[in-house]
């Protein structure tokens, strides 16, 4: 059992609020009880978890390649540094325009090495990881639907099937279904993926399997038809998302 | 005096694979940093912003806790927190850092219209239309859920803890309350938290 001052302290350690004299108290402590080493981890997960209950903002898109090309950087820096160690350099004046001129063309080289690795890299986690083989595709709602309504498709190619996520769809209505089609590059017609059925408060979460092999799906549909489902679709898209 | 016993949640599966890509990420694993990028770039950049107050300083500071995080990443151990968990208080440590480095005092944080009302799902246009997405927007709307139904001296306690760079000490002078009310509040409001999400992952 954890006294609630020494549950005080662990609440305000994981949020960084106790000064040094009290981390090293408090640390001391933990290293003797691991009670209260479980208690502090279990705090960090909730205290992590208050960062999901702000605001949603969207990451700017460029920023990722910044941080892949500085990381690529770095580590191309860092097999620079391991060869450059070896140099001996007789006047710095004579090589330095040669060494700039070496420098980028080492660093373009390892650019162009890493590039290459994270290609094979991504060969083969397609085929190591199930998560890496899935495909997801955000289905939006189309004019006249409405607009609270979505869908999160994550298709596996592979295993020529999925499962379709839907919120804020309201109920089909007498004599409808909602049906879920794979729109294949390779084929004239969408595929039919299925009836799916709508809970009362709006959601669905049905796996599909679409009646013919897809093997160059560009996007997903959902459709309002007749009750029991269609064979070629006939009704309005409600929603749709790109692959 | 009240005491309590710990029990420690099973990892999540998701929480696994973090850690396989984190173990990836400290042999210096490119791709593997990629898709941790893409775990974990929305919950930091948000909070950046949150905590900043300005989008252009939390894209720095979201990039400078990235680089961080690949030059650190040897150093993360699986048996002090999760990944995201890791990686979370990493970022805030450094948004503090800039908070104080700028000397600027956040204004009090109460919750706004906007943050009280549901999360803003992925458009199909983003490119985020991704399983950890859907996940990550059903678990804020659940800390949402959870946070808005502490009561209100506790959730503001912890949420000043959590989202300024204030001290305990600071945090009970602006609430002009005894320090030690304010300590009980942000513990008995991160244990009600805590409960609260463990049993609405149970259900």
């Amino acid at each position: 059992m954890i006294a609630e001052e020494q549950q005080d302290r662990a609440a305000l350690y994981v949020l960084g609020s106790l000064d040094a004299n009290e981390i090293a108290a408090f640390e001391s402590a933990m290293r003797d009880d691991a009670e209260l080493r479980a208690l502090v981890r279990e705090l960090r997960e909730t205290a992590s978890a208050i960062a999901l209950g702000a605001q949603e903002y969207s990451v700017p898109a460029a920023l990722k390649d910044r941080v892949l090309q500085e990381i690529a950087a770095e580590s191309g820096a860092d097999k620079q540094h391991s060869l450059g160690d070896r140099k001996v350099t007789p006047h710095p004046i004579s090589w330095l325009p040669w060494a700039i001129a070496a420098l980028f063309l080492v660093s373009l080289g390892a650019l162009l090495y890493n590039n290459m690795q994270l290609r094979r890299q991504i060969t083969e986690m397609r085929a190591a990881d199930p998560l890496i083989r899935t495909s997801f595709v955000a289905l939006a709602p189309a004019k006249g639907a409405p607009s609270d309504a979505k869908a999160t498709v994550a298709w596996q190619p592979d295993k020529q099937s999925g499962v379709i996520r839907i919120s804020g769809l309201p109920a089909a209505g007498r004599g409808k279904d909602y049906q879920l089609w794979a729109v294949d590059a390779e084929r004239t017609d969408p595929i039919n993926a299925g009836v799916v059925h709508v809970n009362p408060n709006g959601t669905a979460q049905v796996r599909f399997k679409p009646t013919d092999s897809a093997h160059n799906i560009k996007a997903f549909a959902l459709s309002l038809e007749r009750e029991g489902g269609v064979p070629k679709r006939e009704g309005p898209i409600l929603l749709i998302g790109n692959a | 005096m009240a005491g309590l016993k710990v029990r420690l949640r099973d990892e999540t599966p998701q929480q696994k694979a973090d850690q396989r890509l984190m173990a990836r990420v400290a042999q210096g694993d490119q791709l593997a940093f990629s898709a941790l990028y893409d775990r974990l770039s929305g919950p930091l950049y948000s909070l950046g912003c949150k905590m900043l107050d300005d989008a252009a300083e939390a894209e720095d500071a979201l990039q400078e806790v990235c680089l961080q995080i690949w030059r650190r990443a040897a150093t993360y151990d699986p048996k002090q927190s999760s990944v995201f968990s890791w990686a979370v208080l990493l970022a805030r440590s450094r948004i503090i850092d800039r908070l104080r480095a700028r000397g600027r005092r956040l204004r009090v944080i109460t919750p706004t219209e906007a943050e009280q009302s549901p999360v803003e799902t992925a458009e199909a246009s983003t490119a985020e239309s991704t399983a950890e997405t859907i996940q990550r927007n059903e678990e804020a709307v659940r800390v949402r859920s959870v946070l808005g139904s502490l009561p209100a001296e506790q959730r503001q306690a912890i949420e000043m803890a959590f989202f300024s760079e204030l001290t305990h000490r600071e945090i009970a002078a602006q609430l002009e309350q005894p320090l030690g009310t304010v300590k009980a509040h942000i513990r008995r409001g991160l244990l009600r938290l805590r409960d609260e999400l463990r049993k609405s992952y149970d259900r």
